[in-house]
């Protein structure tokens, strides 16, 4: 009975979490236990969105690990340090008030490898004597990376958007579009306000699960299939001319929306659909010496390693979403982004500012 | 559109984060700063400020002739404060990007006060006792600690009225500054816990928002 009411309680905090994952679910920040951890055990960080920590809870189920939870202002790894919320300071801030020190003989923890993009691994070891180290992508892959003594498949180093992680999108956007719109014919015409609303979310998967699969002209396309459905709906659940009408300009409108532009709103953003706006990420291969960070944090493997001289290439620069980890990461310098008319945005902008795919855009000079 | 906004909101933006602020204290914002600056020149010069901003608090601080160390964790945050306060603060500020809790990094004994403005709120217990124990050790013996923060009131009815605003609040204050604070509850206990005796404090609207004046026993418990 008891594990039945937990489980129902996750899984219902689950689906409402996800559906409103735009928004902060913050959980308190500290030192937690996963299992019965001793002196050996790792040193697990994350953000304090409390989704995250709960599937990593459960991920890590039947292992023993120290769980630091970073103040993260409630938003999710990515996000959070794509956006100036899961920094350096945040890890180390976590790292030296938690009393984590004292529990164990080490000082080696592991950071989720999508907080690449905000926290300097090297920064976090001066300013307080932590070594950290990347760790996989998703948590249900951390105990095989623990079993494995640290190493990192290909597998674990790739964001996937398989259809979970789609599905997972397309709730997060469809949800607050759809309560919106509802809101707002609730006052305009009722009665159109449950089939718009119910429409957007229908929209909303369609677009994550198709849009970028779609050929080009992709938008075009992908109005007009969403118009055509919503007229044959609307037809066969006998609506007139001007239901007509009205589904095919929505579904229009809505299109135009769900299109414009999606921070962080990966597979959609930063992928080659909005490569006239975006920046390119850069190598010098002159000042690099083969210390493969970025290669570690690259969530598309864009680079491959060369042996001789020791260095990498970009050797997959379309797979690029600009999420700027390896330039945060590169202790070089060696990688920067560049603008299209090839001005270059040195790297210590990018760290500062968060000039990437989630956070600032642009800075004034 | 939507997508704008929604970036708008994940950035950590300086100026939101301002605005927010006035808008959640009713305008007071300002008021509870210059409070926090007159009593830090009643303990001396070398003031450290934790959680700076965009340097509302530096400003007032420089202005009472206060020689200033600015801690901020936000790189967008303190260049702002940098630029803003340029030519007032000529040799009288030294700006520090890191986290509340590298104030221990700044040496013992060395300031007559410590003052932070709606940056307690923001932090987990575990962080805050740090902090608090961290601003002992670096007060010279009666210095002075100056927090102005977020807290539950303490009589009943303003208690009710809190929990019933709570929610909304959070949302609100999210919405506004980006940033998601707790009212603290036991704030009082904290600070005396972290080896200083309170001398004074004062409120705001109805309570929830104290400044709290303690001094430092100049014997920082381990």
């Amino acid at each position: 009975m008891a594990i039945a009411t937990s489980t129902f309680k996750h899984t219902s905090l689950d689906f409402v979490q996800t559906a409103l994952r735009m928004l902060p679910w913050p959980t308190e920040a500290g030192l937690r236990k996963i299992g019965n951890p001793g002196q050996e055990s790792p040193v697990l960080i994350t953000c304090n969105y409390d989704l995250t920590v709960r599937r990593l809870t459960r991920a890590m189920q039947g292992h023993d690990a120290w769980l630091l939870v970073a103040p993260s202002s409630g938003i999710n790894v990515w996000c959070a340090a794509s956006g100036g919320h899961l920094s350096t300071h945040q890890v180390v801030s976590a790292l030296k008030t938690s009393g984590i020190k004292e529990k164990v003989s080490h000082k080696r923890a592991i950071l989720p490898q999508l907080a690449a993009t905000g926290v300097i691994g090297r920064e976090v070891a001066r300013r307080c004597g932590w070594k950290v180290r990347f760790g996989p992508v998703r948590a249900e892959d951390i105990p095989a990376y623990l079993a494995a003594g640290g190493h990192k498949s290909e597998e674990m180093r790739r964001v996937r958007f398989d259809t979970r992680e789609r599905m997972e999108m397309a709730a997060a956007w469809g949800f607050p579009t759809a309560a919106v719109i509802a809101l707002l014919f609730y006052f305009i015409k009722a009665s159109w306000a449950a089939p718009l609303a119910l429409w957007s979310i229908v929209c909303a998967f369609a677009l994550f699960l198709f849009y970028d699969r779609l050929g080009e002209p992709r938008k075009l396309r992908f109005a007009a299939a969403t118009a055509l459905t919503a007229c044959i709906a609307t037809a066969l659940v006998g609506g007139g001319a001007a239901a007509l009408a009205a589904a095919a300009v929505s579904s229009l409108l809505l299109t135009a929306l769900l299109t414009v532009d999606y921070p962080g709103s990966t597979p959609l953003e930063g992928g080659a659909h909005f490569a006239e706006n975006a920046w390119q990420v850069k190598l010098d291969p002159a000042l690099c010496d083969g210390v493969f960070a970025c290669w570690e944090v690259c969530p598309e493997s864009c680079f491959n390693k060369l042996e001789d001289p020791r260095k990498v290439e970009i050797s997959h620069g379309e797979r690029c979403i600009r999420c700027g980890a390896c330039v945060v990461q590169c202790p070089k310098d060696a990688l920067f982004f560049e603008d299209q008319a090839g001005q270059r945005i040195e790297p210590d902008i990018i760290r500062r500012f968060k000039l990437n795919l989630m956070g600032s855009r642009s800075v004034e000079a | 559109m939507s997508s704008l906004a929604l970036m708008r909101w994940l950035e950590s933006a300086p100026e939101r984060y301002d605005r927010g602020m006035q808008w959640l204290t009713f305008g007071r914002a300002d008021e509870i700063r210059e409070a926090i600056a007159g009593e830090a020149v009643k303990a001396g010069t070398r003031v450290v400020e934790i959680g700076c901003g965009t340097g509302a608090l530096s400003a007032k601080l420089l202005a009472n002739g206060c020689e200033v160390t600015a801690v901020d964790q936000n790189p967008a945050m303190l260049e702002q404060a940098r630029s803003a306060l340029a030519s007032a603060s000529a040799g009288k500020i030294r700006w520090i990007e890191a986290s509340a809790a590298e104030i221990d990094s700044l040496g013992d004994g060395v300031f007559d006060a410590v003052a932070t403005a709606f940056c307690l709120s923001e932090m987990s217990p575990g962080e805050r006792a740090y902090v608090l124990r961290a601003a002992a050790r670096c007060l010279r013996p009666g210095g002075r600690l100056l927090i102005a923060d977020e807290v539950v009131p303490d009589q009943r009815v303003q208690k009710l009225v809190h929990a019933l605003l709570r929610g909304p609040q959070v949302l609100l204050g999210w919405l506004l500054t980006g940033a998601v604070s707790t009212p603290l509850a036991g704030l009082a206990a904290e600070i005396e816990a972290a080896g200083f005796r309170i001398v004074g404090n004062r409120g705001w609207l109805a309570g929830r928002f104290r400044l709290f004046i303690a001094e430092s026993k100049g014997e920082a418990p381990a």
